[in-house]
């Protein structure tokens, strides 16, 4: 840990358009395409855009149906989770060598927290930019990384360094965004109050009731009259924010006493199948963390929102404890079905806690056979079958891109 | 009817076949009951799920005849707590009065005209020595599944050739296996699969006994201890293929003493919570147990044992290892091993006629 007075740096490194650059290492034909990784069925959602399918608007969590609409010419390429799992861990391995610090918040996403690596490393734009080629060279992935001295900023950051999908092509990012010490409020000021932490639709209406649009009229709001309105916790929080202030340590998940992972759609989820792909996603996330840190879980939770911002979670304990996908969909599904039948969701978590070492009982029927290979192979095909339906292996090797 | 019997004899009976009338609350109230058949200066007291049927009889005074269905529970209970000497039972179509010196109760009995008719053994028994065959129940019907979803495995499989008779159980982790020398049990290439239940009730019951029949039917197996019959149906279903798992040779093999190893096991199980595997280091000389449970605590014990093989570790669950060292005779236990994921087998020193095969926890 630093001392009190130094400010910490703390990269927030977000992998650009994951699935799709994965799927592209390997099919290098399709790039400069739109290519869309997901469900191409009558019922299937789209799991990841690339740049160029973007730009038709075409975007994660929306249906494959609207997608092949707003874009015709996307080619359509099946979820490898197991690949993109192995991927993420070896870019999980460039951040280790970086520092001991990471969190990671996704597949694609993490926290590096690199104070203690300046007097190896440099100064944080050498840091940042050694991030950026060494993904790129030893894994042969772009990435986006912003910089600041904490996480929230960091992340902000990393969002202004992203490639640009505008309607007349796609641009390179600045790859790399730095936020100086003592220039996180200034930083912030300039964005819309959405994008900070925990103001969704409901806080928004709230805050444009009191007249606040832009991330300064909160610092300026008369004290008590934001409190009044959003709660006094909530208004505390919103005010630091806007000045750039958050103190969260970045925590990984070996210390972590849960490891989650959530999404807030941008239109509700009314329909099991989707909501269901959502929790797959999720699950995938929460399972390639536990066994990146090694560990697995005893308990497995549900968390929803729905529409009416009404917060439910479910939690199962059962059984072994367990680190893959399908283990963890298996003992969320039926909760989620419940849910879905109450009303549209707004936000989908899955965490896992209650975390042990990942020990198995081996079979005796199993054994000779490398039990963890073979299991993990099973559970790719079965991740890829509960996600896009029983159909979709079959046709995954007989796919031919469709370029015109 | 009436009938009288001393208090110890008729709540011993009465406990003895309520054991088999495990069907509280299910479709049929009856099946909640035992039956009471005199005749003869004899009761008979049946209790039964229709999977299991336990009957135990007990000369009684009494110059009458008649059957009865009473409740199970309810009917032990009152027994048992009656004054030590003789109780009066009488019977009649509304109830059941049970007298002892100055305490009376009386009893609704359930419907007679619906309890099951249980049928006879139709086979000629094999008489079986009851010290071998208690031996072998207690080795081996501990390793037999307690899920039902696996019915197969919730079995013994008893099977013989040429050699003699084998005893099997496994619930997929381990594997428990007993050779009994040939007898007239069964003729070679023969083989039922009993429920491990209906078995552990002989394993209570072979403990005072000199011998017992046995009847193998096409459905049914029954075994009679003394004055006690127990019926079982016999599972159908192929058992699987145990010999292949089986290793031919093992690399590396520690023997230590039996006990010892079990009050360490007794111990680290102690710090081994929840799924917590007891992880065994095997080296020069040595047998370290060790058990880390996260933000509790660990423990660790040191045994004088001999070992010749590689170093390694190897970790089990705690419950499965424990069954398994109390399960093997002599004073020395053998446990060989081939690699962390693979089968360890275990042994009593000097005594091959049981084997018990366990599959390793993987750990990280």
């Amino acid at each position: 840990m630093t001392g009190a007075g130094e400010p910490r740096v703390i990269l927030h490194v977000d992998m650009d358009a994951f699935y799709v650059s994965v799927e592209l290492l390997r099919r290098p034909e399709l790039i400069g395409l739109p290519v869309v990784v997901g469900g191409d069925g009558n019922r299937g959602v789209v799991a990841a855009a690339s740049y160029e399918a973007r730009r038709h608007g075409v975007h994660s969590a929306m249906a494959s149906v609207t997608a092949r609409r707003r874009c015709p010419d996307a080619v359509f390429l099946p979820a490898d989770h197991q690949r993109y799992a192995e991927v993420s861990a070896q870019v999980r391995a460039v951040f280790d060598s970086v520092s001991p610090h990471v969190e990671p918040l996704a597949l694609d996403e993490a926290f590096l927290d690199v104070t203690g690596a300046r007097a190896l490393l440099g100064e944080p734009i050498e840091i940042a930019t050694l991030v950026r080629s060494r993904v790129a060279d030893e894994v042969g992935l772009g990435c986006s990384v912003g910089v600041a001295s904490n996480k929230f900023v960091a992340k902000l950051a990393s969002v202004e360094a992203k490639p640009i999908a505008a309607a007349d092509g796609v641009r390179p990012g600045r790859g790399v965004v730095i936020v100086a010490p003592g220039d996180e409020a200034s930083f912030v000021a300039g964005l819309p109050v959405e994008r900070l932490w925990g103001v969704g639709p409901k806080t928004l209406a709230r805050l444009h009731d009191i007249g606040i649009r832009r991330v300064p009229d909160i610092v300026e709001a008369p004290p008590g009259l934001l409190e009044a309105r959003i709660g006094a916790a909530a208004g505390a929080h919103l005010r630091r924010l806007a000045l750039g202030i958050d103190d969260r340590p970045v925590e990984t998940d070996r210390t972590a006493k849960s490891i989650g992972q959530e999404e807030t759609f941008g239109s509700d989820v009314a329909d099991l199948d989707a909501a269901r792909a959502e929790l797959v996603r999720l699950a995938d996330a929460v399972a390639a963390r536990l066994r990146t840190s090694t560990l697995a879980a005893r308990t497995v939770t549900l968390k929803v929102k729905f529409a009416d911002f009404q917060t439910v979670t479910r939690s199962v304990t059962e059984g072994a404890p367990l680190d893959t996908a399908v283990e963890i969909v298996t003992r969320l599904e039926p909760a989620l079905a419940e849910v879905v039948s109450r009303g549209a969701l707004r936000l989908l978590g899955v965490s896992a806690s209650n975390l042990v070492e990942p020990v198995r009982q081996l079979d005796l029927w199993s054994s000779g056979t490398d039990q963890p290979a073979h299991d993990s192979a099973d559970r790719a095909l079965d991740e890829i079958r509960a996600r896009f339906g029983r159909s979709s292996i079959g046709r995954a090797s007989g796919l031919k891109p469709r370029t015109r | 009817m009436k009938f009288r019997c001393e208090r110890e004899i008729l709540a011993d009976v009465l406990a003895t076949a309520s054991r088999g009338a495990t069907n509280s609350g299910g479709t049929s109230p009856v099946l909640s009951g035992v039956r009471l058949d005199v005749a003869d200066g004899v009761l008979t007291v049946t209790g039964t799920d229709l999977e299991l049927t336990i009957r135990a009889s007990v000369p009684v005074g009494s110059d009458s005849t008649g059957s009865a269905v009473v409740p199970a529970r309810l009917t032990a209970d009152i027994v048992k707590s009656l004054p030590a000497g003789s109780v009066e039972v009488e019977l009649t179509d509304e109830q059941m009065m049970i007298r002892a010196q100055r305490s009376e109760f009386s009893v609704r009995p359930l419907a007679l005209a619906d309890y099951p008719t249980l049928g006879e053994p139709s086979t000629e028994p094999f008489t079986v020595p009851a010290a071998d065959m208690a031996d072998a129940l207690r080795q081996v019907v501990r390793a037999a599944s307690p899920d039902e979803g696996r019915v197969v495995l919730t079995g013994v499989l008893i099977a013989a050739d040429d050699d003699g008779v084998k005893l099997a159980a496994t619930d997929s982790y381990r594997l428990a296996v007993r050779d009994l020398p040939q007898g007239s049990l069964m003729r070679s290439g023969d083989q039922v699969l009993v429920p491990a239940r209906a078995l552990n009730e002989v394993q209570r019951l072979l403990g005072s006994a000199e011998e017992m029949r046995v009847h193998l039917g096409e459905l049914d197996a029954v075994f009679e201890i003394g004055d006690v019959r127990i019926t079982t149906r016999l599972i159908k279903g192929d058992y699987p293929n145990y010999r292949n798992l089986i290793p031919a040779s093992y690399p590396n093999t520690v023997t230590v003493g039996r006990d010892a190893l079990l009050e360490a096991l007794r111990r680290v199980r102690i710090l081994a919570q929840g799924t917590t595997p007891v992880r065994l280091l095997l080296g020069a000389d040595q047998l370290q147990l060790s058990a880390i449970t996260t933000d509790v605590g660990e423990a660790s014990e040191h045994l004088d044992a001999s070992y010749s093989g590689d170093e390694m570790t190897v970790a089990f669950n705690p419950e499965y290892l424990a069954a398994g060292v109390d399960a093997v005779a002599g004073d020395e236990v053998v446990i060989a091993v081939i690699d962390p994921m693979k089968p360890a087998v275990l042994r009593g020193a000097g005594h091959d006629e049981y084997l018990y095969l366990l599959m390793p926890v993987r750990v990280p």
